[in-house]
């Protein structure tokens, strides 16, 4: 993750996970407003489309790796000791990916 | 922290000259000084909770009273001298020197008057360390954040048409430390005597990473 996640190409995800959650979240508020869906089964055919379907998934990977980018970096900022550092990143580590199992259980409930 | 009182002269035209009449009058008051005309970079002091340099700051118009700090997070030495071993460690870390391995032609390497203009804002650093001492980046990352100054430096060099190392110092710069801890706080090109513009030389080097990497 470190390797994978650092320097530039973390700065990079950063930007471009932002503009997606950004587009993505005024294409769901302009969807909502202007055409929201009559019943719960509309909703989750709208949700299971083909373009949303992807959508969905994708602004969760994006607000996961955001949010990797951006706490570790308030982490390696203000928290100085090694090993109380290694506790935080391990602590958000487990916590995203908590969270990332947690999305998977709802959007594919037969797999999660 | 010492009081002293003082009475300005009329020969007093920068804060320099006030302090130096200062140790005619305590000869124990410690400070670093030397071209006394913002070159040397020496007498860098925070004045009244900003960093400047001493002997380009007019008395007149001054905040009384003043108060004067050594550089903040830099380790004391005594009175206003501080420690500046870690920032040359960063500043050297960057290999502050052209590195050219190709051979030398009879008289000099050239360069166009337009890659020569792409070394202004950046050569003007005096190294004072004003602004790695008002980065707060730098105050939570001395050891592994190269700081303003150097990361100015970097890109003073990466720029330069006569250097082959270009990737060499992208690729050094590339990991989770060493530039990226910048958060764009921006007190460095806040605090800068010379003007100069920090945080846009290290926005063009992450620019130039980007390039590089396409």
């Amino acid at each position: 993750m470190k390797r994978a996640l650092s320097g530039l190409r973390a700065l990079l995800v950063q930007r471009v996970s932002a503009i997606y959650m950004l587009v993505f979240i005024v294409f769901l508020l302009a969807h909502f407003l202007f055409n929201p869906p009559a019943s719960y089964v509309a909703w989750r055919a709208w949700i299971m489309g083909p373009v949303v379907g992807i959508a969905i998934p994708v602004f969760f990977a994006a607000l996961l790796a955001h949010a990797w980018v951006g706490v570790r970096d308030v982490i390696l900022d203000y928290i100085r000791p090694a090993a109380l550092r290694f506790a935080a990143l391990a602590l958000l580590g487990l916590g995203l990916m908590g969270i990332g199992a947690w999305v998977i259980r709802i959007l594919w409930p037969g797999r999660g | 922290m010492q009081d002293y009182e003082i009475e300005l002269a009329s020969t007093d035209r920068m804060l320099l000259d006030v302090i130096v009449r200062l140790k005619a009058q305590d000869d124990s008051l410690t400070f670093r000084k030397s071209c006394r005309e913002g070159v040397c970079g020496s007498d860098a002091m925070n004045i009244n909770g900003r960093n400047g340099l001493a002997c380009v700051t007019p008395v007149k118009g001054i905040r009384e009273p003043v108060v004067l700090r050594p550089l903040p997070s830099f380790p004391v030495i005594r009175d206003l001298v501080v420690d500046m071993t870690r920032f040359f460690k960063q500043y050297h870390s960057i290999k502050p020197y052209l590195v050219n391995d190709e051979p030398a032609p009879d008289k000099e390497r050239l360069q166009s008057p337009e890659d020569r203009d792409k070394l202004n804002g950046l050569y003007e650093c005096i190294l004072c360390a004003c602004c790695t001492s008002q980065c707060p980046s730098s105050w939570w990352n001395p050891e592994t954040f190269v700081g303003p100054a150097g990361l100015l430096q970097a890109e003073r060099f990466i720029v330069d048409s006569r250097d082959r190392m270009t990737q060499a110092r992208l690729d050094d710069l590339n990991d989770v430390y060493r530039l990226f801890r910048c958060r764009a706080i921006m007190n460095c090109t806040e605090v800068c005597p010379k003007g100069l513009v920090p945080s846009r030389a290290i926005e063009m080097i992450k620019l130039a990473m980007v390039k590089a990497s396409i």
